[in-house]
């Protein structure tokens, strides 16, 4: 570790101040089917996956006092009067987030921090996007971002480069990075949601075709559609409603947002090796302090981290601190991150196999994580899941939300 | 004090397309030799970049007092080219600019011009003339085996110790419909009758340089040694340098077979490839032509320091020893943006791009006066490597580096086009990292390396907001200095 990483540390101490450990209790929660969902909006999708969570939580929709939502293309919608259209709401407070594709998380977060301050009694934290409307191509838009003659790389351009530089450090290939795929579409085959139900091989996924070298078809994660919302309160009324035995409480949250343009950052800058995220290591470093872990590889249970790419699963696992620097690749093909290993890892399937509906995929996570830590994640139960981690990262590695979700004491 | 040539640059694009492969795609009789072909990603104005890179190396950008742009090409016909190239050149403010367009001879022009501005201006001492053009030939035609991509530069300057010297020159002015081009309407370059315009131009370039010859007592088999006049067919300029009777060799002919026709640029470039070993005291002459003809007689005041220029610049051999043959004809229409296929578009805003001069087109970075970091762009006001606040001061960054990472990125915005496209990520010398995306690459999943040497070239990225984008890319090293 650097001495730069190591002041970093320090300030991790201050960073956390008062934390939410505690505080924020999750009584209900559901997702929509992930896919192309050309017969669905967003507008379905969301009252789907917020009827679900209701009904989850055996709460009525009068009773939420608020709402925020994850959003992150303006295709899908602007502004907080997105919930209203979609939910009637009867025009209570509700605001978009958006944060890259941290947004659902960063949703998530908003309306911890609302329970937390005691505001409110219960709120709603929900994601959803419809990226399928404007076709299956990458992901639009990226010809109307930012500045007009910097380069803007695709999405799979800029975790590539990240790839190019740990195939160069650590030795790492493209038969490494095949190993997530199969990991995650095994997985994703057993969850009744995800968008691809069937397992691949690694040679398909070596063999597919190329996105952004090296990274082919099969290191990236799908176009697709999808909702999933999340009803909160606080742990003392969390009792009144219908998983009083087995609501999950919220352990901790980070958020940490680094550069958007890490291609600038000079040699001896924050992420300038291009082989850690360091808004990853920032905001881990900030959820174990809050939540009390010190040893996150045996004490998280499951995980969903952000496979948007093959390439940054691998180096999640690094940054989340499950592994060594370096050492990835290796553990992954001992079965470390199995759905039976020591740290399951996607255990979902992630966003391999579920696509990546951005502003959706934080909940998405932490939907999953809910149903692990309480022993319902059906046919693809983690044994003896009690602390789970939600890691979702955004934009060029620039933001990145960790939760920690436990059982209730 | 002498006014002459200070220094001069060329600019040759990194492909030739044998004319083997056009007599093939349209079943022509074949025709030998290879033209020079800019990528679409290049018009008259990025080459004239190039050449003024390449005419001004070593030399301060700021101590030229002046551009002129000639092309029948230029990019704009309402905002001039000049002021452009000279931002991006990094030259000052108080400076002239003019482009001189519509002919093949406004190289010669602007050179005889600049000279003229030179004398009667007491604070005007150095201008730099470049000459660029990228004429698109009509596909099927003729043209194609000629029209050529290319760019030359030339500083003139009032100063002791000139290499060169500029000692006359001579115009005639004519007029004749052939070719043409519409400026409202055609594409295309036209002609009427091309043996008609052929005798035009044997006859206004041979009045033009007799004349000035006359004028200074000079015999053409006698006193000339180099004689750079324009020409777009072997057989005419051999017929010229008859008529002329210079003596063996004196002529320069070199650049037809390879280079090919490059319009407003080629008299610059033939005296530029014909500098390589001056002889002392050599007298030369020059002629552009086009609805007339121009004659510039110059003469060798300095063969070492004419050879110094040389030394320092790729010029014409330089460029011509890195060329490489395009493999089909489809590159070459493609390059001409012939296909009409759907181009990359990206939204653009002239507000944003004038802000951020010296970063777009001046190549500027900052330096943390805390840290020592060197970054790139103009983001924050803060260090982006120790965070200090208000500690970054401006600096110019090189233009060579080496590649840190890169990918190929094969969805360009949602676009299938020209793809994959390589997205480098730079550490310049001298410190800043950079991305940029790397033009003439072959192959480059095999040829794009982690540790490579790149050199940035200016290119055109797109016309988002129906105006010209230009940007840096970088490129494999050509040897630019």
């Amino acid at each position: 570790m650097s001495t730069r990483e190591g002041e970093n540390l320090k300030e991790v101490i201050n960073m956390v101040r008062h934390g939410i450990k505690d505080k924020v209790a999750i009584i209900g929660c559901d997702m929509t089917k992930y896919g192309e969902r050309w017969d669905k909006s967003q507008y379905d999708l969301l009252f789907e996956a917020f009827q679900s969570a209701l009904k989850d939580a055996g709460v009525t929709k009068d009773e939420i006092d608020a709402s925020w939502i994850g959003i992150f293309y303006y295709f899908t919608g602007l502004s907080g009067a997105m919930v209203e259209d979609i939910l009637r709401m009867d025009g209570k407070p509700a605001t978009r987030v958006e944060n890259y594709c941290a947004s659902g998380m960063d949703a998530f977060r908003n309306a911890s921090f609302a329970i937390a301050s005691g505001a409110y009694d219960i709120v709603l934290a929900c994601g959803v996007e419809k990226l399928m409307d404007e076709g299956g191509s990458g992901l639009p838009g990226f010809t109307q971002f930012g500045h007009p003659v910097y380069p803007t790389p695709s999405a799979p351009a800029m975790f590539s480069m990240a790839a190019t530089r740990c195939f160069h450090e650590f030795g790492w290939t493209k038969e490494d990075l095949a190993r997530v795929a199969v990991k995650n579409h095994e997985n994703g085959s057993h969850h009744p949601k995800a968008h691809f139900r069937s397992p691949i091989t690694i040679e398909a996924a070596m063999n597919a075709p190329m996105i952004a070298d090296p990274l082919g078809r099969f290191d990236c994660c799908a176009m697709s559609d999808g909702a999933a919302a999340l009803i909160l309160t606080r742990p003392e009324l969390a009792e009144s409603y219908a998983h009083a035995d087995d609501y999950v409480m919220v352990k901790a949250n980070a958020i940490s947002a680094h550069t958007n343009f890490p291609w600038y950052i000079p040699p001896g800058g924050p992420g300038a090796d291009f082989t850690a995220f360091p808004s990853t290591v920032k905001a881990a470093n900030y959820a174990y302090k809050e939540a009390g872990i010190t040893d996150p590889r045996k004490e998280i249970d499951a995980a969903e981290v952000h496979d948007c790419f093959t390439i940054t699963e691998l180096i999640n696992c690094q940054d989340l601190q499950f592994c060594d620097r370096g050492q990835a690749a290796e553990e992954l093909k001992k079965g470390t991150f199995n759905w039976d290993g020591e740290t399951a890892v996607n255990p979902s399937g992630g966003l391999k196999s579920f696509g990546h509906p951005i502003g959706s995929t934080g909940c998405r996570m932490l939907t999953e994580i809910c149903k692990q830590v309480q022993g319902r994640a059906e046919g693809r139960q983690v044994p003896d899941a009690k602390i789970g981690l939600a890691h979702n990262l955004g934009g060029a590695f620039s933001v990145c939300s960790t939760t920690i979700l436990g059982q209730r004491d | 004090m002498p006014i002459g040539i200070k220094s001069y640059g060329a600019y040759l694009p990194k492909y030739m397309l044998p004319r083997e492969l056009v007599a093939k795609a349209w079943d022509f009789p074949t025709v030998p030799g290879t033209k020079a072909v800019a990528m679409e990603d290049e018009d008259s104005l990025t080459m004239s970049v190039e050449a003024g890179l390449d005419c001004l190396a070593g030399i301060d950008p700021k101590t030229v007092d002046g551009i002129f742009f000639a092309s029948t090409t230029q990019v704009y016909t309402e905002k001039d080219s000049a002021s452009l190239i000279a931002t991006v050149l990094d030259m000052r403010e108080d400076i002239i600019t003019a482009d001189f367009t519509d002919s093949t001879k406004a190289g010669t022009t602007a050179l005889t011009r600049a000279v003229d501005t030179i004398k009667a201006n007491k604070d005007i001492n150095s201008i730099l003339v470049i000459a660029a053009d990228t004429r698109k030939p009509e596909p099927s035609t003729m043209w194609e085996y000629g029209f050529a991509d290319g760019a030359a530069a030339i500083l003139v300057a009032d100063e002791e110790n000139i290499p060169i010297s500029i000692d006359d020159y001579y115009s005639v002015s004519a007029n004749v419909t052939g070719p043409w081009k519409r400026a409202d309407k055609d594409e295309f370059i036209r002609t009427f009758e091309v043996k008609m315009d052929a005798k035009f131009y044997v006859e206004s370039i041979t009045k033009v340089m007799s004349e000035i010859l006359k004028r200074n007592n000079l015999n053409p088999s006698e006193d000339i040694a180099i004689a750079a006049y324009y020409y777009n067919n072997p057989r005419m300029h051999s017929r010229i340098s008859k008529i002329m009777k210079f003596g063996q060799g004196v002529a320069q002919n070199s650049i037809f077979f390879q280079v090919g026709d490059m319009g407003t640029p080629m008299p610059f470039m033939l005296l530029i490839s014909s500098l390589r070993r001056p002889k002392p005291d050599a007298k030369i002459i020059m002629a552009g032509f086009g609805d007339g003809a121009d004659a510039i007689l110059m003469q060798v005041r300095d063969k070492d320091g004419v050879r110094d220029i040389g030394k320092g610049r790729m010029g014409f051999i330089g460029h011509q020893k890195s060329m490489t043959l395009l493999k089909n004809y489809t590159k070459f229409i493609e390059s001409k943006e012939l296909l009409n296929k759907d181009r990359y578009t990206r939204k653009s805003s002239a507000v944003l791009i004038w802000r951020d001069t010296p970063s777009v087109y001046k190549w500027y970075g900052l330096k943390c006066k805390n840290c020592g970091a060197v970054q790139y762009p103009v983001l924050s006001r803060a260090c982006s490597v120790c965070r200090a606040d208000d500690q970054l001061e401006r600096v110019k960054l090189a233009k060579e580096g080496e590649l840190f990472t890169y990918t190929l990125d094969h969805l360009v915005g949602g676009a299938y086009l020209n793809t994959p496209v390589p997205r480098c990520v730079i550490d310049l010398d001298g410190g800043g990292r950079v991305l940029v995306n790397m033009t003439e690459i072959e192959n480059p999943e095999e040829n794009v390396k982690i540790g490579m040497r790149v050199e940035l070239t200016f290119r055109k990225e797109h016309e988002g907001a129906e105006f010209k984008n230009y940007y840096w890319k970088c490129r494999p090293v050509r040897g630019r200095t």
